[in-house]
């Protein structure tokens, strides 16, 4: 589940990002700890504390102290913001370009869409 | 954040002008999971020597705990070394050394002393020169973790061990680790086992650091390019090169360096696909071209 | 100070191998010697008959059935215990104050033992069998602290020697070893040489060693023995490991 590419922390970022959204870590709920994550990846403790403090400065986690670290409210919401955004840069201006080569103008393009997701 | 374990020019020579370690200069930092990469020969064992204060030096300074290991029962009380080629005594057992080991470390555990036992099915009883290869390499084990000694150092310590049994070195390691904290000095052939336990790593090569680098940072040093041979040839023309290949019309490169905004742009302008490279591979690849290590950093 | 004590507990480990198997060894030599004195003392008719069977056993050599293992000890202390002691953390001064302590307990321990039984020996005329196994030249022939301290000393000074030898052969490995016995042995084997050669000698060498008080020996021995210490000491700070 874990590749070689990106840091291993923002992977684990990821990886409960996407937990949160689909519903695994609902909010108000604990998130594994630490030394849970760390033992279940098997990856070093500090890695897994770096991906879970990349989403508390996200704001999508918070620390109750001396019990964990919880989902926030809102959260999800945030997230499906932040990946909208991402999705956009990612997903569709690349699309559009490679659209804009093939003179697929952008109305043609839903027509497409609408046809493949059919 | 002081370091634990630093080395000044550290070296190490034989008569006939063999560099065992030339010039090591080094700092890691304590409660981290280090890794001491490198090639058979390349020093590791006698770093590790020189820190626990087995050998002497020929030059250079070093601190552990904040002092010279040599004949220092104070930091050598806190510190643990397990070496791939520990001899026994003849008609030793293994409860032999566990008897006096746990005398030796005031923070030994028992209990997790006989969880080890128990799960790498190490025969106590047994004289130690019946015992496997990976039974001899179990006790090292169960002694390296059982002292939770703040300065620990494995140097090899799975040879003859299976895939079950590593994956239960690995387990025992990170959750005592994550629940006492210390600093793990760790040296091993099996990098893309070990990859993702690790917080810092450093690689010598025939005495001398080549690499001295976070983990993270070090994923992030090379990638592998390929797509068609021209592109990646003119992709590559002026980067950093570790290793190439070509197969009919495609071609592959590792390339050191990130992958910024501008070499972003000419890879998908050239149709050039990236993927990482692990750990391993660069380690691989550096030490065979030792001079590019030294430019990437 | 428990680290040295961790110390003397690696070379005692095994508790059978170093105070119970010299027993054992000592035992049957013993239940040799007494075997023969029982059919020497079958085949006389009068135990006068004996006196020189009790004369000659002055240089029985059964007693190095247990002097000889415990001379092994110094050697398996430096080859076999200072590798593990070092693996273990311990330093070489710790592991030298160890070793020193285990030494000086063997050697009171077996002293013990010897004496006692070379006074049983004596007051019971050689077991009642009139043999000798341990009223003997090499372990001293005098009162019963005389045996004490002859033994005591030897004891020391051979293990002390396998230490030493030990040790050179750790730091310079076999060429050091085979320089340093060579040289060693090279000493007595010239004089005898040399007293082979010019006429006369061997009696000289005869009467001189044979005029060395006991004391005088005592104090070769405890000469050879210290020197051996101090060449120990002195080489196993910087001693690796093999």
């Amino acid at each position: 589940m874990l590749d070689d590419g990106k840091p291993l922390f923002q992977q684990i970022a990821e990886q409960l990002s996407n937990d949160i959204l689909d519903g695994t870590y609902p909010e108000e709920t604990a998130v594994p700890s630490t030394n849970e994550l760390a033992q279940f990846l098997r990856i070093n403790p500090a890695t897994a504390g770096k991906g879970l403090n990349l989403l508390v400065d996200d704001g999508i986690l918070y620390k109750k102290r001396g019990i964990g670290m919880f989902v926030a409210t809102g959260a999800r919401d945030r997230l499906v913001e932040a990946r909208t955004r991402a999705f956009t840069h990612e997903f569709i201006a690349p699309m559009l370009r490679e659209a804009a080569k093939l003179g697929i103008t952008p109305g043609q393009l839903v027509h497409l869409i609408q046809e493949e997701s059919a | 954040m002081t370091a634990v374990i630093e080395t000044t020019s550290l070296s190490k020579h034989y008569p006939k002008g063999v560099r065992a370690l030339d010039d090591v200069s080094i700092a890691l930092e304590p409660n981290r999971i280090h890794a001491l990469l490198g090639r058979n020969g390349a020093g590791k064992t006698t770093l590790m020597q020189l820190l626990t204060g087995q050998l002497v030096a020929t030059s250079g300074d070093m601190r552990v705990l904040g002092d010279h290991p040599f004949e220092n029962a104070q930091v050598l009380s806190q510190t643990c070394f397990i070496q791939e080629s520990q001899k026994y005594p003849d008609g030793f057992r293994a409860q032999d050394v566990l008897a006096v080991a746990r005398t030796l470390h005031p923070q030994w555990d028992e209990d997790l002393e006989r969880q080890l036992i128990a799960d790498f099915r190490l025969p106590t009883d047994r004289q130690i020169k019946k015992l496997s290869r990976g039974q001899l390499s179990a006790i090292g084990i169960v002694v390296g973790l059982a002292s939770r000694a703040p300065v620990t150092f494995f140097d090899e310590p799975y040879l003859g061990l299976d895939a079950v049994a590593r994956q239960l070195f690995y387990d025992h390691l990170l959750a005592d680790f994550a629940e006492h904290p210390r600093t793990i000095l760790l040296s091993t052939h099996l990098i893309d086992e070990v990859a993702n336990l690790l917080e810092h790593v450093v690689v010598i090569d025939e005495g001398r650091v080549l690499i001295d680098a976070d983990a993270d940072e070090l994923r992030g040093r090379a990638y592998d390019v390929s797509g068609r041979v021209d592109a990646v040839t003119a992709y590559v023309a002026g980067r950093e090169v570790v290793a190439q290949q070509r197969m009919g019309g495609l071609a592959n490169a590792t390339v050191i360096g990130p992958i910024d905004a501008a070499a972003r742009a000419e890879l998908d302008a050239a149709d050039l696909t990236t993927s990482p490279v692990s750990l391993q591979a660069l380690v691989v690849h550096l030490t065979r071209t030792p001079e590019l290590a030294a430019a990437s950093r | 100070m428990f680290r040295t004590a961790s110390v003397i507990r690696l070379h005692t480990q095994q508790r059978f191998n170093t105070f119970v198997l010299p027993f054992i060894i000592l035992a049957i030599a013993f239940a040799v010697v007494l075997a023969i004195g029982v059919i020497a003392n079958l085949s006389v008719d009068d135990p006068s008959q004996l006196d020189g069977m009790h004369e000659g056993m002055r240089w029985n050599g059964a007693v190095w059935s247990v002097l000889g293992p415990l001379m092994g000890f110094g050697f398996t202390a430096m080859l076999q215990i200072f590798p593990l002691s070092l693996g273990l953390g311990i330093t070489r001064r710790e592991f030298a104050a160890g070793t020193l302590a285990v030494f000086g307990i063997i050697a009171a321990l077996f002293t013990t033992a010897i004496t006692v039984l070379k006074s049983i020996e004596q007051a019971t005329d050689g077991f009642g069998l009139r043999i000798r196994m341990f009223d003997v030249v090499y372990v001293g022939m005098g009162d019963w602290w005389q045996t004490a301290v002859q033994t005591f000393l030897l004891l020391l000074m051979a293990m002390f020697l396998g230490a030493a030898v030990s040790t050179v052969y750790l730091r310079w490995g076999q060429r050091g070893l085979w320089i340093s016995l060579t040289s060693l042995a090279l000493v007595p084997f010239l004089v005898v040489s040399i007293a082979f050669v010019v006429p006369g000698m061997m009696e000289q060498v005869f009467i001189a060693v044979g005029s060395v008080p006991w004391i005088g020996w005592m104090g070769i021995v405890a000469l050879i023995g210290a020197l051996a210490a101090g060449a120990w000491v002195l080489l196993i700070r910087r001693a690796p490991v093999r």
